[in-house]
């Protein structure tokens, strides 16, 4: 499975619960357990919360993707992560699929572009079984030739199967436009080519250059002791190499270029477009504000009808009432030294310009007059949001394991909470103006897209020429 | 704070990787707002004193019935917000005399204006205040008004439920609005490449026809313009009543919620007024069997360049039991065992690689492109159905593999795959009641038809007791009934209705040999 990071209004999804004591005192007491957070030797992470459910999710978060990709073997990344579920030293492929359904578990894993995942869902009392298979899959994978062969096939399928989704297609060309010619202009899956001739040695190499202790975390939430959980890292993560001399591999740098990419078919039924400009990286103390300003975009499909249920969002209304779209939703996505936010917008041919003009509007209206109310509102909005979805082992599992990748640390609810109170519609302003005014966005559009307004028109609605 | 931002700027702490490169850019404004990393704990902030979990969570359901009938549920659950709703018995089940689709309509003009709030944008309002949000759904039997928000806001909530539910003002703006959003809503429906919306809707035609738990969920395009506010009145007199209500809460203090509940929902008059209720309908589900069939041109359904395969798609279903009997436990022990899925489908282990629909289906026939039972149940009838699909030219193929594998139901269990489909059913269980929703719809429901809840490790009790004699016997059982049939796409090739019967009351499933001298 490949995962973009588009739409991530989970981009910083942080803590569960609220707090309850005023907001004065100096300490404050929460209904939620702790994060706690241990490393081992070798530098990887031990984080878990726990909160005495009878199930539980452990999984391995790991600061590796298709960014560490070069041209060549673009899809590397990918392709392991298919290979993980294909037989160890000690369980063929066939055990291992017995063992998990047998025990009534899960395991899955996606690959994101700058992150890899593996991770187990399961009955509380079998946490130590799922800690060892985690363990046994990314260390001890076969990578057999027979099945690297077979597995090339399933992979080109899913691409086909991604074919079809065009906000996935439309995504993926918004990042070949936008990040052009470095990796994260890259897709996840790799191209065809690389599908068909990325073989084992390609895949042992990712692991010994990737896969090292102070890249990983083992995140666990759910009915998880954290005592417990240290204990079975330590005896199986262990010896998983640390640093190697000479340091981790830096980050290939990703620059970002404003551009776009246009592929016309007028066959298709409703054009689908993505414009954005460039946004700030994960720990980036910009990236609350923006992800305010996204809130206030926010997002509206046309079922949703007249009854908006973003109201802080103008454009929803504008939208509605000038039936403009059919959908469209804002988006920040991050990654650790850059980021794109924009907007994502599935439209009828005829109503492109339109579409396109008064999202140009909001977002000018975001860098000049936005209002206080506004403000407060989407502040509200995104507090909510961000804490309502931390709800089950799975979704806390995910928020502590990315959290802790992209800031070395699970931002307590409290600290975020006083982020975003001290945000004001100065702050978005400024924010909004360093990032959107006059920046040129990446562009990427597919289908009926006669009417969408050239490259340079798009660039001069980007500011207003009027005091 | 002043201070603390010159020492970062220094970068005296932290994990420099990060924030070195955070540092990248420099922060743009000069407001209030601190320009601290996330990587780094933003000083001045509170410290946090956490909670501990207290063992496992063993808590009870508890259950108070009010003078007019309206039951109170609740559940406490770690955590500092709440789901708090009103389950009402009133479904596209309920809508035999009247205009199909008054549920529909309902759902989307849930949390719209009522007597004290001018607007859904009030109402929002006052949700945000306690980090709250909204959502109703209708099925076929039941409407839920549901409401997440930090539990310190429950009596905001439930006087804004009651309202919701009792006081809806019903303008013709926002009816006319409603009427534009189901018309995209069906629109929707049918240009989405997944047809399982449509299918189920079919075979529920097609098991239950004319009656109950067969009328059409979705509002029929022709009727949306004559649902108005009078219609939506007459059917609310008639079903919005305490006796057919729980208000259900998760997360919150039983007392407090009754409290409210006493205040909001008790001796208040309806805007529709409080006259007596005539037309209730408390039919039973009849099953009659039959096929629906549609034929619908599939060879490009894709909305994009890429084509995806012409498909034709059938669902076979035979009547189960109801949630209420004994048998249901069997039943849901056995969907779980035929499992299936797409053949080509994302996730890994645990999706049910060996239940009978992937290795007796699936993985035989590559041809075909999906074989997944569902277990729909209702208080008075429940469906067990077989949704697969295949190339148009060959559905008569496809549908013999799926009567057979019923036939096979009855056959010998496996006490590896029994084993393993029970434990799979106790864990999908457990794993979805991690949820606070989940766990209020299941204690609403439970409420509603049987005024108490089950609680999670009675349930897995329950399963666990299963033996293949009971699979073995309610499959029997099923067999014996005339089986319910959807079908849409291409059907040139599909079997005869009789032909599916046949073949379903036969000892191997085959369907009755065509011996044509001209073909």
């Amino acid at each position: 499975m490949r995962v973009t990071d588009a739409f991530s209004l989970q981009c910083v999804h942080v803590g569960t619960g609220r707090l309850r004591a005023s907001k004065a005192a100096t300490e404050v007491i929460l209904n939620v357990p702790e994060t706690r957070v241990s490393p081992l030797e070798n530098g990887l992470q031990v984080a878990s919360e726990d909160s005495g459910l009878s199930t539980c999710t452990v999984g391995l978060w790991i600061d590796a993707g298709s960014r560490y990709e070069n041209e060549k073997n673009n899809g590397t990344a990918h392709f392991l992560e298919h290979m993980a579920f294909k037989g160890t030293k000690k369980r063929s492929q066939l055990d291992l699929e017995l063992e998990i359904e047998n025990m009534g578990a899960h395991l899955n894993a996606y690959t994101s572009r700058e992150q890899t995942v593996y991770y187990a869902k399961a009955f509380s009392k079998d946490l130590p079984r799922a800690v060892e298979i985690l363990a046994d899959i990314i260390q001890n994978s076969t990578l057999g030739e027979a099945e690297i062969e077979r597995e090339r096939g399933v992979i080109l399928r899913e691409m086909q199967e991604v074919e079809t989704n065009l906000q996935e297609v439309v995504f993926d060309y918004l990042h070949a436009t936008a990040y052009q010619k470095t990796a994260l202009g890259r897709t996840i899956l790799g191209p065809t080519e690389n599908i068909k001739s990325i073989n084992r040695n390609d895949l042992v190499e990712y692991i010994t250059t990737h896969y090292k202790g102070p890249r990983m975390v083992l995140a666990a939430a759910g009915g998880v002791s954290h005592d417990e959980l240290l204990d079975l890292a330590k005896c199986h993560f262990g010896n998983l190499p640390s640093a190697p001399e000479g340091g981790l591999p830096p980050l290939p740098p990703c620059s970002f270029t404003g551009s776009e990419i246009r592929i016309r078919d007028d066959k298709m039924p409703l054009a689908h477009i993505a414009i954005a400009v460039e946004a700030a990286g994960w720990s980036h103390p910009d990236t609350i504000p923006l992800m305010v300003a996204n809130t206030l975009i926010g997002n509206w499909d046309r079922s949703f009808g007249g009854g908006v249920q973003n109201l802080s969002s103008k454009l929803a209304q504008i939208a509605c009432h000038g039936n403009l779209c059919h959908s469209f939703q804002s988006f920040n996505t991050c990654y650790t030294d850059t980021g794109l936010w924009g907007l994502y917008m599935v439209c009828e041919p005829s109503t492109i310009q339109d579409m396109v003009h008064f999202v140009q509007r909001e977002w000018i209206r975001l860098c000049t007059t936005v209002t206080e109310n506004e403000v407060a509102r989407a502040k509200n909005l995104l507090k909510t949001n961000m804490l309502l979805q931390l709800d089950g082992s799975t979704p806390i599992c995910e928020d502590i394991g990315r959290q802790m990748l992209c800031y070395k640390r699970r931002i307590p609810i409290p600290e975020l909470e006083a982020r975003i109170e001290a945000i004001d519609a100065q702050t978005i302003r400024e924010v909004c103006t360093k990032y959107i005014y006059d920046k040129h966005p990446a562009v990427a559009a597919v289908g009926p897209i006669e009417q969408l307004p050239e490259y340079n028109k798009i660039c001069s609605g980007m500011y207003w020429v009027r005091e | 704070m002043a201070a603390a931002m010159a020492w970062l700027r220094r970068g005296a702490w932290g994990p420099a990787r990060r924030c070195g490169l955070a540092a990248g850019r420099s922060y743009s404004g000069g407001g209030a707002y601190p320009s601290v990393s996330l990587t780094c704990p933003l000083p001045g902030v509170p410290k946090a004193v956490f909670a501990a979990a207290e063992g496992r969570e063993r808590f009870e359901t508890r259950v108070t019935v009010l003078e007019n009938g309206l039951r109170v549920a609740s559940q406490k659950k770690f955590g500092q917000f709440c789901t708090v709703g009103l389950l009402i018995n009133s479904g596209s089940r309920h809508e035999a005399k009247y205009l199909s689709g008054i549920s529909h309509f309902l759902e989307k003009l849930a949390f719209s204006s009522t007597a004290q709030f001018g607007s859904k944008d009030e109402i929002l309002l006052t949700l945000e205040k306690h980090g709250g949000i909204c959502d109703c759904q209708a099925s076929r039997d039941t409407i839920m008004y549901a409401v997440s928000a930090d539990a310190k806001g429950l009596d905001t909530v439930v006087n804004l439920l009651a309202d919701v539910a009792l006081q809806p003002r019903l303008s013709d703006e926002e009816i006319e609005m409603t009427r534009t959003a189901i018309r995209f809503e069906l629109e929707d429906l049918n240009m989405r490449p997944d047809p399982e919306p449509l299918l189920t809707e079919m075979i529920h035609a097609a098991a239950y026809r004319d009656n109950t738990v067969g009328l059409n969920r979705f509002c029929p395009v022709e009727n949306t313009d004559k649902i108005d506010r009078e219609v939506l009145h007459s059917y609310l007199r008639n079903y919005y009543t305490p006796d057919r209500m729980v208000l259900a809460g998760v997360g919150i203090e039983h007392e407090q919620l009754v409290e409210c509940a006493k205040k909001y929902l008790l001796g208040v008059e309806p805007v529709w007024g409080s006259g007596q209720t005539k037309d209730v309908d408390r039919s039973v589900a009849q099953y009659t069997g039959g096929i629906v069939k549609v034929e619908k041109d599939m060879s490009d359904v894709s909305l994009g360049p890429t084509p995806i395969p012409e498909l034709t798609h059938i669902m076979i279903g035979l009547e189960s039991c109801s949630f209420l009997e004994d048998d249901f436990i069997p039943f849901a022990v056995l969907n779980m065992m035929m499992g299936g899925g797409g053949s080509f489908s994302a996730g890994g282990p645990g999706k049910g690689m060996f239940t009978r629909l992937y290795l007796n289906v699936l993985n035989r026939h590559h041809w075909m492109y999906n074989a997944t039972s569902y277990h729909h149940s209702y208080e008075d009838t429940g469906l067990l159905c077989i949704h697969a699909s295949a190339d148009p030219k060959q559905v008569r193929e496809m549908v013999e593999i799926i009567t057979r594998e019923f036939i096979l139901m009855a056959g010998a269990v496996g006490e590896v795959e029994l084993e393993r489909a029970k434990t799979q059913l106790k864990s999908m269980l457990m794993m979805n009641l991690e949820s606070r929703p989940v766990i209020f719809e299941d204690v609403g429901r439970q409420v509603l038809a049987t005024n108490t809840r089950k609680l999670p490790h009675e349930l897995c009790a329950l399963i666990s007791q299963v033996k293949s004699t009971d699979i073995k016997r309610v499959v029997t059982k099923m067999l014996h009934k005339k089986p319910a049939v959807a079908a849409l796409g291409d059907l040139t090739d599909l079997p005869t209705y009789e032909h599916i019967q046949a073949a379903l009351s036969s000892k191997d499933g085959r369907l009755p040999r065509m011996y044509r001298l001209f073909r």
